[in-house]
């Protein structure tokens, strides 16, 4: 009871959001770690985040408390991270998402994920799982393009943001495919799940995360992955190039990041820090049970990969001349 | 495991002193977060869910959180009765006739009809959860984006009828509200609307902030220049206990309002909002005296908090049965149970039986700690009204402040809350009504997502809201919904002329 008590009232302070200034001589941490979720509660993102707050104390002697800040396909929640103190007491969860290497390639955005954010650490990435409801005619991804070729009509697609990761890999696929993808963009994940398995739409793209659970309840046929390598979650599901379209995509990336110019030393704390939760036996099981892979990359490696991804996701995207209007 | 044994083992679990203490804990932190302008359930959950790691049984954890949630639903009538300060959207309703009925002496009335309503309500809502829960699951998948659409249109009917007089001030209270609700980002593609460079707009205008401002402070600011307020707190709190005549006018009101209240909480997606506005408007139409309505109707404080209540027990179905969150705050629980090894689902009740009849007998016990909870308080609250306008108004003015700074942290919305205020303020001078406004604010990204997304599937082609049944009928509604309020409008103006 004590315990309990003393989280609740930790987690009050956090809230009310101490001036900074008097306590700066103290040791990083001397207060609680604000890490912000730019989606809505309950969707992937937010599960990692949740989880990550869970084992964070057990390493460090101040918690951690998630603050979701939904809205604008997660460019609101980060941009306030990017305006916010380099300090370490704000940190962005999530990095790596449909909004950060994704949408730069496709829209004038108010910051430069690469260069306004630290990279801290990589702990998952979510792939882009291809479904379409268990009453559905389609059986695999060739009925797909089979049934729109003969009707010469468009395939309806729930997304869970415009321009995110999920968006673009359909888009992609429909390019590749040479059939009419229409996506139609929900407010998150849950949302775009709930309309699939209602059976509103055709078919559907979501995380594994979100998928899994309807494809167990027998609501959901996954079709394809559309990561490069099959996803150690569904090692069952092809890839969309073993089916013979040559589409690959990083998914949503889930890492750690610090606004841009944090010190190192404060960056380096936390990345240790998210290596001992990655590496602890009970987060792994944790992780698993919300299928999600555990993928960690230390913070020079990850900011490699960003690169990496981004280049990727930007060559994709001028390739199949991908525009939103 | 049948219901029946089912629900005995779940009473087992739900009566350990442990969950019954969180149980109690539950309701009283979402009595309080609904008595307190500003904090909302989902915001509030959000703040708590740390508090799930140090409770190890799930089905424990998950008491707490359904027992803030339902709790909060019962609190937030209190300051929109007394003070006109609606906490969060569904309690906006409440404001109407539960404000009036304050100001002519009977708060005390109105405060308990409203807690015996969500009681009712909110039993009725559990007893029909545990017997039907999985059957009308799959009816709340059957909602997608066009039925969606066609639902949050009648709601905005309702809205507009609120207005009660004049339909032009109603209409154009509407229309205000869909311009404010626009301000932000484009729900479809992600671009910034009407923000004129200024970043706190970019997330849009905040509900909360937005009520409390128009109704609270735009009463104040009106208290300041009129004497009105000062003869309130004069006159009696009024009898807590609703008299015989208040009985025979509420008890179809609230069976009514359950009904409409399940049914909507069901579907994903402003299910309390819409169900309070749909209780109100039915109420309005088969009372024999709706010209009261507006003036201080008991009914339209019972149909109403009946429905949000139902509401909110209802909504528990598409999560406990198809994994499935239908709003914020069940969105919050949601996390919590799969933080907690759990995965809501169809498979709920055979894997995790203790948790599905855990949570559901923790909430008969815990509408039962509410009523014994809210209705001492009732005269206790209604005391409020006596303390000297001097004295409250730079207290409400204190805390809504607080409350609104809160909820992102940023002084931009005091300013907006202030300018709300006063927005309010000219809105009763010129007689306009609020409510209209408030709700279609609430309802504009519900009717614009909607709308955009079943054009997005039909290809540009306005047939999609008419070739699906459930939409067609709800379109049907509407039509026959405006018809009638023109035919009685148009009947009036001919009476008065001849």
């Amino acid at each position: 009871m004590k315990r309990f008590v003393a989280v609740i009232a930790a987690v009050m302070f956090a809230s009310v959001a101490f001036p900074a200034a008097s306590m700066a001589a103290d040791a990083y941490p001397s207060k609680p770690i604000t890490a912000v979720v730019p989606m809505a509660a309950g969707g992937s993102s937010d599960l990692l985040a949740r989880a990550i707050e869970k084992f964070w104390p057990k390493y460090s002697k101040q918690p951690m408390a998630v603050v979701n800040k939904p809205g604008g396909g997660g460019v609101v929640g980060t941009e306030g991270v990017v305006r916010s103190k380099p300090d370490g007491y704000t940190l962005y969860l999530g990095y790596g998402s449909g909004h950060d290497v994704v949408m730069p390639s496709l829209q004038k955005m108010p910051y430069d994920p690469l260069k306004d954010l630290v990279p801290v650490s990589r702990v998952s990435i979510h792939s882009v799982v291809i479904v379409t409801g268990a009453k559905s005619e389609f059986n695999s991804i060739k009925d797909i393009v089979a049934w729109s070729k003969k009707e010469g009509k468009p395939v309806t697609t729930a997304v869970s943001v415009k321009a995110g990761a999920v968006d673009l890999a359909l888009t992609a696929f429909g390019k590749v495919a040479g059939i009419n993808i229409v996506t139609v963009p929900f407010s998150g994940g849950a949302e775009a799940t709930t309309a699939l398995a209602g059976g509103h739409l055709m078919i559907g793209g979501g995380h594994p995360s979100e998928i899994i659970p309807h494809i167990k309840a027998g609501r959901f046929k996954a079709l394809a992955v559309a990561l490069p390598q099959r996803d150690p979650t569904l090692p069952d599901v092809p890839t969309l190039r073993e089916l013979g379209f040559d589409v690959a995509t990083w998914g949503s990336i889930k890492g750690v990041a610090a606004p841009a110019g944090t010190p190192k030393e404060v960056v380096t704390y936390i990345d240790d820090n998210i290596k001992k939760i990655c590496n602890d036996p009970e987060f792994l099981k944790l992780m698993a049970s919300l299928n999600q892979p555990v993928l960690y990359l230390g913070s020079d490696d990850f900011g490699k990969f960003m690169k990496q991804a981004t280049a990727d996701y930007a060559k994709l995207i001028k390739d199949l001349k991908i525009t939103i209007d | 495991m049948d219901i029946f044994s089912g629900l005995i083992s779940g009473f087992s679990i739900a009566l350990t002193p442990i969950n019954l203490l969180f149980a109690f804990l539950g309701a009283l932190v979402g009595t309080a977060i609904g008595v307190l302008p500003g904090l909302g359930p989902a915001a509030t959950i959000a703040l708590l869910l740390p508090a799930i790691y140090v409770i190890d049984a799930p089905v424990t954890a998950i008491i707490l959180m359904a027992g803030i949630f339902y709790g909060s639903m019962y609190g937030g009538s209190t300051t929109s009765i007394l003070l006109n300060l609606p906490g969060e959207a569904a309690s906006v309703v409440t404001c109407i006739d539960g404000y009036q009925m304050a100001l002519k002496g009977r708060a005390g009335a109105a405060l308990g009809i409203a807690a015996i309503a969500s009681f009712v309500a909110g039993t009725i809502g559990i007893v029909g959860m545990t017997l039907f829960a999985p059957k009308i699951a799959g009816f709340a998948l059957s909602f997608g984006p066009p039925e969606k659409f066609s639902l949050a249109v009648v709601g905005l009917l309702m809205a507009v009828t609120l207005s009660g007089a004049s339909v032009v001030k109603g209409l154009v209270m509407m229309a205000l509200g869909l311009l404010l609700a626009s301000v932000g980002l484009d729900p479809i593609s992600g671009k910034t609307r009407f923000s004129f460079g200024v970043i706190e707009l970019q997330s849009g205008f905040d509900f909360v902030t937005l009520a409390m401002g128009v109704f609270g402070l735009g009463e104040i600011f009106y208290g300041l220049e009129s004497a009105v307020k000062t003869e309130i707190v004069t006159t009696k709190v009024g009898q807590v206990w609703p008299t015989m005549k208040d009985w025979v006018a509420s008890r179809m009101a609230i069976l009514r309002g359950t009904l409409v209240g399940f049914f909507i909480g069901i579907i994903p997606g402003g299910g309390a909002v819409i169900s309070s506005l749909v209780s109100y408007a039915v109420e309005k139409r088969v009372s024999k005296r709706p010209e009261e309505f507006g003036q201080g109707a008991i009914e339209g404080v019972a149909g109403p908090e009946a429905a949000n209540n139902a509401a909110s027990s209802s909504s528990f179905i598409p999560l406990l049965t198809l994994g499935i969150p239908g709003n914020a705050s069940i969105a919050m629980i949601f996390a919590a149970l799969l933080i907690k090894g759990i995965t809501p689902g169809p498979f709920l009740i055979v894997e995790h039986p203790d948790v599905f009849w855990g949570v559901i007998a923790s909430m008969y016990i815990g509408n039962v700690m509410l009523l014994v909870l809210n209705l001492p308080l009732v005269g206790l609250w209604a005391q409020l009204l006596r303390v000297p306008f001097g004295i409250m108004a730079p207290v409400i003015i204190l805390f809504t402040a607080i409350g609104s700074y809160s909820i992102q942290g940023q002084a931009f919305d005091i300013y907006s809350l202030v300018g709300f205020g006063l927005f309010g303020y000219l809105l009763r001078k010129l007689k306009f009504e609020p409510g209209a406004m408030v709700l279609a604010f609430v309802l504009g990204p519900m009717v614009e997502g909607s709308m955009r997304q079943s054009l997005l599937m039909s290809g540009g082609s306005f047939s999609i809201f008419v070739t699906r049944p459930i939409s067609l009928a709800l379109i049907g509604l509407f039509a026959v919904l405006a018809i009638s309020q023109s035919a009685v409008t148009l009947r009036k103006r001919f009476r008065t002329t001849t």
